[in-house]
């Protein structure tokens, strides 16, 4: 458990602070604690917060709310008629195969999930790999360290367009450099079964070094004694790893998982450059899908129904992940 | 404090300057233009050219250009001023096939009502190409956009090649895939069919069209595509690309080849010819290394009834908006007035490879020259006569989706062709599920 160290001091003062009145009652003077408070001392951090209070309501809450209210309308047929209220019919129609968005949803979805556990499931281990290698003395080591964190430092939308190139059937350097080999090029972004697996690829190349640097970071705020310790009692590189590195990265891989998750589901940027999502929505994903219907004022409903389905999803996530980890960390 | 006062002081100054610069600029009327290019070229350049022209013409008048990325950019750009009731733009080049959604959204004006109170009403009209104009006007025949940078898709060739192996010019299908086997090699392809990006929908309306079933004809509440004729079509471009065992012509990938690396193919020799849009041409002409052949997209299958050639129009016109302050409209007509002009439509269709879209842009400078020097410049506009309506409906965007989806779905492979009829058939339930409250 975190326990951070506090002057006895501190605490006396804590425990007074935590006895004191509910600061509302101002009429009362509190001759216990400092000098008396006026209206303004009470407002003022909340005059300070207000600014962001409000960026928050404007930029988050509301939209948020509306979200949730616009899932739950149909537009109506000419932009002056009022949308009418349908309850969860858009929800429903989300998973209804023949219609036109619920027939494209739930693949795309089944799309999203693979794309982001594949991703994470090499990544995430490739970058704990990566920072055990390069969390060593070696030669040129900020060489190394940069050329695998610079894939993060790409804008994703011109690293998409790199790999589309080297993807591409015809011009593309993968193909070119089979044929040479007189092997038959595999047509990477055109080919149903091949086209998930490409954008994949290309966003595990872009993510392990951004997650490689946390675990580098996790590496480094272990104190060495403990190795020295392990060593003198006989363990072996690998049960070092097991039982001391692993164990004590554990909420780096927290953070790591958590972030991996929310990342990936929410990356798409690479699909306007590697065929949008075609053939036939193999290569898309959720995200994307609803940015494509955006432009269609009369889907909004399933717009924002599609939105908060991806946001429940990411929420089961993220807290099967704080169970998951939290507990075992409190074990430890 | 003091210093607090010298940023208030500054701050206010600087509101005062802006208030002043805006109180100035209001002197003329100012008409904001978005516009986005799919073409290669200095376009902004142009743009400015026929900017500073116009404005000599029309002091009062301020045009504002700004480039808007894309078609999709520019219309989802112009979709969310609208969404947030804050409109900028006053008038725009969209896709032609934008209409019916912008006219179901209220946001446009229609253009009839500024060619009625032309003194040359009539002749402005007869002045487009009729297959430009299809797409402009609504069900009752009301214009409601002016033609701008229009195009076709036309069928390139390797000259060379084609002298070299003494084989004529395809006009048929059937000549096409003997054309295409007779000239692929391991290095390069017989026919390049750009099918597998983003719209898939706007080739495939030319095989539709030429075996004699148009996705669209007049009502926009009406779409064909599971038609005998939609299968047939569907079935010949899936076919260039499988594999000979399997019954198909392999003269090309399978699935097609994307948008943008096809003409990079053709003109690095990797593909005997392909189709694209005559919007490549000038840069096709200008990167190639060999002679470079321009013809009409070959013709459905011979000998059978209701076939011929067919393509789809293509491209943007210009449209004005509701949101505009009625003297703004006024200008912002002007402006359109001026781009669709003969002498612009010369100047524009000769520096981008666009069609221009008048009848008499074709004998004014600089076109009138080019079309000498460079014939290839004028299949293009001859193909015109047997062009068809570009796919446009109602709910369009959501119907081209089910489209691309379907066609993407065959085409690659991800269904076989055993399956494509009922492909085709599920799709048209879901479009005319879309389409039933328009009937």
């Amino acid at each position: 458990m975190f326990r951070p160290y506090i002057s006895q001091s501190l605490l006396r003062k804590l425990k007074r602070m935590t006895a004191t009145p509910s600061p509302l009652i101002l009429e009362k003077p509190n001759t216990s604690y400092g000098a008396r408070k006026t209206l303004w001392d009470w407002i003022f951090p909340y005059v300070l917060v207000l600014p962001t209070l409000i960026f928050v309501f404007m930029f988050t809450l509301l939209p948020a709310v509306n979200t949730v209210i616009d899932s739950t309308l149909s537009p109506g047929r000419r932009a002056s008629e009022p949308a009418e209220f349908v309850g969860l019919e858009n929800y429903q129609k989300l998973f209804d195969a023949t219609h036109f968005i619920g027939g494209r949803f739930l693949p795309i979805l089944g799309n999203t999930l693979i794309f982001t556990l594949v991703t994470i499931a090499i990544s995430v281990p490739l970058a704990l790999l990566l920072a055990l290698l390069l969390n060593r003395k070696i030669r040129g080591l900020g060489f190394w360290r940069f050329s695998i964190f610079y894939p993060t430092l790409l804008p994703l939308m011109g690293a998409a367009s790199i790999w589309a190139f080297l993807y591409s059937d015809t011009i593309g350097l993968f193909n070119t450099i089979l044929r040479a080999f007189g092997l038959p090029g595999v047509n990477w972004l055109g080919d149903p079964n091949m086209v998930l697996l490409s954008i994949t690829a290309m966003n595990i190349w872009k993510q392990s070094g951004y997650f490689m640097i946390f675990y580098l970071a996790g590496l480094q705020s272990i104190p060495k004694d403990i190795y020295e310790a392990a060593d003198l009692d006989g363990a072996t590189v690998w049960q070092q790893l097991r039982y001391l590195t692993l164990p004590l990265l554990n909420r780096t891989t927290l953070f790591v998982l958590v972030i991996a998750i929310t990342f990936t589901f929410q990356t798409v940027e690479q699909l306007p450059a590697m065929n949008n999502g075609n053939p036939a929505d193999r290569g898309n994903l959720v995200l994307y899908f609803i940015f494509q219907n955006i432009s269609e004022r009369r889907n909004w409903g399933y717009v924002n129904a599609m939105s908060l389905v991806l946001v429940g999803i990411l929420l089961i996530f993220t807290i099967a992940n704080f169970v998951l980890f939290e507990r075992r960390s409190d074990v430890e | 404090m003091i210093r607090h006062k010298q940023t208030l002081g500054a701050t206010l100054v600087a509101l005062l300057m802006l208030v002043a610069v805006s109180v100035m600029a209001q002197d003329k009327i100012v008409v904001d233009f978005y516009y986005p290019t799919a073409v290669d070229g200095p376009i902004d350049e142009i743009i400015a050219k026929y900017e500073a022209d116009f404005e000599a013409m029309h002091p009062e008048i301020d045009v504002v250009p700004a480039y808007t990325g894309s078609y999709t950019q520019t219309r989802d750009t112009i979709r969310t001023e609208i969404a947030a009731e804050d409109v900028i733009v006053d008038v725009a080049v969209m896709l032609a096939t934008d209409l019916t959604s912008f006219v179901e959204d209220e946001s446009i004006v229609p253009a009839q009502q500024f060619i009625d109170a032309m003194d040359t009403a009539d002749a402005f009209t007869a002045g487009f190409f009729p297959a430009f104009l299809a797409n402009s006007a609504d069900e009752d025949g009301m214009i409601w956009s002016v033609p701008f940078q229009r195009s076709t898709p036309i069928l390139y060739y390797n000259a060379d090649l084609f002298a070299e192996a003494g084989i004529a010019v395809p006009t048929n299908n059937e000549e096409l895939i003997a054309a295409a086997q007779a000239l692929q090699t391991e290095d390069r392809a017989g026919l390049l069919l750009p099918v597998a990006g983003t719209f898939p929908t706007w080739l495939y309306q030319s095989f539709a069209a030429a075996y004699g079933q148009p996705i669209v004809e007049a009502s926009p509440a009406e779409v064909f595509f599971n038609t005998p004729e939609s299968l047939a079509a569907v079935e010949f471009i899936t076919k260039l690309g499988m594999a000979e065992a399997d019954g198909g012509f392999a003269v090309g990938p399978m699935g097609g080849s994307a948008w943008g690396d096809t003409p990079t193919a053709f003109t690095s020799g990797q593909a005997a010819m392909i189709y694209h849009t005559t919007g490549s041409l000038t840069s096709i002409l200008n990167n190639a290394t060999f002679e470079v052949g321009v013809a009409f997209l070959p013709s459905g299958p011979a000998g059978e009834t209701g076939t011929g050639y067919g393509a789809p129009t293509g491209g943007g016109n210009l449209y004005i908006f509701a949101a505009a302050a009625p003297e703004v409209q006024e200008a912002a007509w002007l402006w359109v007035e001026y781009l669709a002009s003969d002498t612009v439509q010369s100047d524009w269709g000769a520096n981008t490879g666009y069609i221009a879209a008048t009848v008499g842009a074709w004998d004014v400078e600089p076109l009138k020259t080019l079309v000498t020097e460079k014939p290839q410049y004028l299949v293009a506009r001859d193909q015109l006569e047997f062009a068809v309506k570009e796919f446009d409906s109602y709910r369009s965007i959501d119907v081209q989706g089910i489209i691309n989806t379907a066609l993407s779905s065959i085409i690659s492979g991800n269904v076989p062709l055993s399956e494509a009829q009922a492909t085709l058939d599920a799709a048209q339930v879901q479009i005319d599920s879309l389409l039933a409250e328009y009937k």
